[in-house]
């Protein structure tokens, strides 16, 4: 492969898996590499050694969320405003006003206190598929923990959860034609979003429970109510960050488990070891691909000059498997350490959610090593087609059910 | 070196009483103590380890 052979955009080099060659390449050949974008956009410098991801990430003051937004595609100026309200594309002072009005629920003692919840809620997930034999692990496993938990933290009712469901992957799935069929309509699904938000909205007013949106609404920012827009953002952001990617986490993280046998056993002789597991899958899987920075001004990354308002885009699969960071980077070592990956980011968008997606991750693996020792592909696995996020769209298993199990 | 750390930006991720517990101690309730304020030479590698990787800025040194 040559450098003049990437293509870092176009989503089919992306269905196959992370292309991980490609990535590899640019680490050594062309660390911040510029790559064309196709249509009007602009294009971007691609930034793919850990060390640059980590000091762009945490230096917000130079690369800016909010000028161009964390997205890869230019968005048009009414989009651009809108898109601005969501916490993900702020800076600071702004952006730590928002996050501090929802951060301590995200703390590592507050989700502590859900374990008990979220065992159970997994407990009966698995029990209910266990007895069949055979399922598809993202809808009916990794996609459930994750709507439940994120359901309660906001306060959407448990029953409701399957509209999160298809409205995140309608929103996460723009470049895949399964998902969204249109532009129009991720743009529809966003409109339903914020529609079922208010009305929960109205519900929360009259009756407040102890939830998110009831404490959203009652929050305020420098002294002012937050407006219409503003709730609805958060609960977008909320709704759809709290789900997708915990979901593939744990879709992705199922298969480098099956994928790499000795690792699944070394598990099943020593479930104490699922923690560091847990930071093994997620430097292996990095569930989101990339987020846009915009500079602010003339800078150097590693000596390559980028003008003012240049896109720069971090990938987070590749720091995550940077030779100069991680020994033996492409051997997926449940035992790793250390293990200072960075798929929740660094700095200030450092993932919210991070302690309550280990915390979700750690319980599901505990509980499936339990319940389904000998689980195995009983199909083809369908990835998302998307250069944003590493999604897996269905993922058939077997499995014994347990009283087989129990009888032979 | 002096050890402060921006409790507006501290979200109790506790990474840094991992790499240094004689300097930083969370308590039960979330709030992070610094234990050392002026750490000596010995605790230096480590001290500077947790500012660099806690995952939200929220500890810096002044020498």
């Amino acid at each position: 492969m040559e450098l003049s052979d990437i293509d870092l955009v176009n989503p089919d080099r992306w269905v196959k898996g992370v292309p991980h060659e490609e990535l590899r390449l640019l680490r050594q050949k062309a660390p911040v590499f510029w790559q064309d974008m196709p249509g009007s956009d602009a294009g971007f410098w691609a930034v793919t050694k850990y060390e640059d991801v980590v000091a762009i990430s945490k230096d917000p003051t130079t690369f800016s969320s909010y000028r161009g937004t964390a997205l890869l595609r230019d968005l048009p100026k009414d989009d651009l405003e809108q898109t601005r309200t969501i916490m993900l594309n702020m800076d600071p002072p702004q952006h730590s006003k928002y996050r501090k009005l929802v951060s301590q629920g995200f703390t590592p003692r507050m989700t502590a206190a859900l374990e008990p919840r979220i065992r159970k809620a997994t407990a009966e997930i698995l029990d209910e598929v266990a007895q069949r034999g055979s399922c598809d692990f993202v809808r009916d496993i990794s996609a459930e923990l994750p709507l439940i938990v994120i359901a309660e933290l906001i306060g959407i009712p448990v029953e409701d959860r399957h509209k999160v469901f298809d409205w995140s992957n309608r929103l996460i799935g723009y470049d895949d034609p399964e998902f969204q069929t249109s532009e129009e309509d991720g743009k529809m699904a966003a409109m339903e979003i914020w529609l079922y938000a208010n009305q929960l909205a109205e519900l929360r007013k009259k009756d407040p429970k102890d939830d998110l949106v009831s404490l959203l609404m009652t929050s305020e920012v420098d002294g002012e109510k937050l407006t219409e827009m503003e709730f609805d953002s958060f609960f977008l952001l909320l709704a759809v960050a709290g789900n997708e990617t915990t979901r593939n986490l744990i879709s992705g993280g199922m298969l480098a488990l099956i994928e790499n046998p000795s690792e699944w056993q070394k598990l099943l002789a020593n479930p104490s070891l699922v923690p560091s597991a847990v930071e093994e899958m997620l430097r292996w899987v990095s569930p989101v691909s990339q987020f846009r920075r915009t500079a602010t001004r003339d800078t150097q990354i590693r000596g390559q000059q980028i003008k003012e308002n240049d896109k720069v885009v971090v990938y987070y699969q590749s720091a995550n498997r940077d030779e100069d960071v991680f020994k033996d980077p492409y051997t997926f070592d449940v035992t790793r350490s250390p293990n200072n990956h960075i798929a929740f980011g660094i700095g200030e968008h450092f993932c919210l959610g991070a302690n309550l997606a280990r915390l979700e991750i750690r319980v599901m693996f505990e509980e499936l090593l339990k319940r389904m020792p000998d689980i195995q592909l009983a199909g083809p696995v369908r990835r998302l087609r998307s250069n944003f996020i590493n999604g897996i769209k269905e993922m058939p298993v077997k499995f014994t059910p347990p009283r087989v199990r129990a009888v032979g | 070196m002096k050890v402060i750390v921006d409790y507006d930006r501290c979200e109790a991720n506790a990474i840094c009483m991992q790499i240094c517990p004689e300097v930083f101690r969370l308590n039960e309730d979330d709030t992070l103590d610094v234990l050392i304020e002026e750490p000596g030479d010995a605790l230096r590698a480590k001290v500077l380890e947790a500012v660099r990787r806690c995952p939200r800025q929220a500890i810096t040194v002044k020498e």
